[in-house]
């Protein structure tokens, strides 16, 4: 930990934890109330919504999927959570477990006791709108190195990601987590090679066993399945800009966590208990990983591509870097900061991780990011048993 | 947007590691052309697409690829110096076949 004063301002929350953004969020427990919870959003200021293609199927994804919505709903960046349901008891079920995170008391619209889609909307907005209110009327206040739960993310990789925008955000996250600060590498097929020397940070055994077994649980499962992943891993855009081999991306993927060592190992969608820098085990979809961190109560992501993903999420602000010039100069509607620079040679890996390191801090403390000033709010479920019943 | 510079860059190669036996090109290199950075150079023996590798060591067949100071894969024949390192000389060790 160090002596270093913290210049961030968030919101506390009850439970301890911080928040960096004070959203209202629609959520619909029901598929067929997505475009109901746009709507309302899309009403009120402060209101973010996301849809989703779930109706409450009770399946072998029944456990992962409940425990995505419960967790997001309990996102620290969440003011309230206003959950939109038909009225059924699968959706109570939901509820009573989001409550258990939910930093602020949840609220529940029933269409059963709107009558009405009509109404449920109308009712819907009479209560956002009041709670808009109150969370404007918050104000930020000085928040310890702790109350940063970072999300390390890639997406649309190339050969520059290993050497520029990735060991970049490394420098970054070390220097959170030497503050005291929670960091969270995911991904498990993008780790599948570089492994052991993830292990050998570990600060206790176990937890060296446990990313080893991660990801060897993965790699059974893709012999069991007999999936070919040759053709997506490295996928096809990897091989043109320069990949050869899975190992090659994953001893990139890596560096997004620096050098500091590992505190533990989480499942999907679950939350770390103490600061310090994590493993998740999630699939390599972007927007799966991104929904999982915001399960885990991770309150901002940075999100490096070679190919400018346009990747948000509703409810965590996301900071795009560019892993090379020539898309990082053009999609600048796209990309927050161009680590491409390292490659050109005008800057160093240690100026860069500056750099994300002080955009950290300001988009922690209210800056907003070019994938939220875009508005991408993506949400998708992460299924590990295919499609609904 | 920063920070800013010209993506024409300057850098043609990117030695990562002393234990390596490849580098990064940063320009599409040339048949013969000599590429020199930091004290170091090699010549290419075929052209290489920016962003990929180049052999600078000759590498034996079944010898690993190293990368970042780590192993990365292997290579399927032999490879000599200066050559464009990629999938047509190269495999990973995981979950690859060789058969096919």
């Amino acid at each position: 930990m160090s002596n270093s004063p913290s210049p961030l301002f968030g919101y506390p929350r009850p439970d301890g934890r911080w928040g960096f953004r004070n959203h209202i969020l629609i959520l619909p427990l029901h598929q067929a109330l997505s475009t109901a919870a746009r709507d309302i959003a899309e009403a009120t200021s402060g209101a973010v919504a996301i849809s989703h293609d779930w109706s409450g199927e009770i399946d072998k994804d029944f456990e992962r999927i409940t425990k995505t919505f419960a967790g997001f709903a309990g996102n620290p960046n969440i003011f309230t959570t206003v959950a939109l349901t038909i009225g059924t008891e699968v959706e109570s079920g939901i509820i009573e477990r989001a409550k258990k995170f939910s930093p602020t008391p949840l609220v529940e619209i029933k269409l059963s006791d709107a009558g009405s889609m009509f109404k449920l909307v109308t009712n819907a907005l009479e209560k956002v709108t009041e709670l808009a209110e109150q969370a404007a009327a918050q104000s930020r206040t000085p928040a310890p190195w702790s109350a940063v739960v970072l999300g390390l993310e890639c997406g649309g990789s190339d050969a520059y990601s290993g050497i520029t925008a990735n060991p970049a955000l490394g420098v970054a996250s070390d220097r959170l987590v030497e503050y005291g600060a929670t960091s969270i590498l995911a991904e498990t097929m993008e780790i599948l090679g570089a492994e052991h020397l993830l292990a050998a940070r570990a600060l206790d055994p176990k937890v060296g066993e446990q990313i080893i077994e991660v990801v060897a649980r993965y790699e059974r499962s893709i012999n069991y399945e007999g999936i070919d992943i040759r053709g997506a891993q490295p996928s096809r855009g990897n091989i043109e800009g320069g990949l050869s081999t899975l190992e090659e991306k994953s001893l990139g993927a890596a560096k997004k966590a620096g050098n500091a060592p590992f505190t533990g190992v989480l499942e999907y969608a679950d939350r770390p208990t103490a600061p310090g820098l994590y493993f998740m085990d999630t699939p390599g979809h972007d927007i799966e990983q991104l929904t999982g961190f915001a399960a885990a109560d991770v309150n901002i992501t940075v999100f490096t591509t070679g190919r400018g993903t346009p990747t948000g999420s509703a409810v965590i602000p996301t900071i795009k870097v560019a892993t090379n010039s020539e898309m990082g100069l053009v999609l600048t509607d796209l990309i927050d900061i161009n680590a491409g620079t390292i490659s050109d040679g005008t800057q160093t890996l240690e100026e860069v991780g500056q750099i994300i390191f002080d955009e950290i801090v300001k988009v922690a403390n209210g800056q907003l990011t070019k994938a939220e000033i875009g508005k991408h709010h993506e949400f998708n479920l992460s299924r590990l048993y295919g499609s609904t019943l | 947007m920063r920070p800013v510079s010209s993506p024409s860059g300057q850098r043609k190669i990117l030695f990562l590691n002393p234990k390596d036996n490849i580098a990064v090109c940063l320009a599409d290199i040339n048949v013969g052309e000599k590429i020199s950075q930091d004290g170091r150079e090699v010549s290419a023996v075929e052209a290489i697409p920016r962003g990929h590798k180049i052999a600078t060591a000759d590498i034996a067949k079944g010898d690993g690829i190293i990368k970042y100071g780590e192993r990365m894969g292997h290579a399927t024949k032999s490879i000599a110096t200066g050559s464009h390192v990629h999938t047509h000389n190269v495999l990973g060790d995981r979950l690859s076949t060789e058969n096919t």
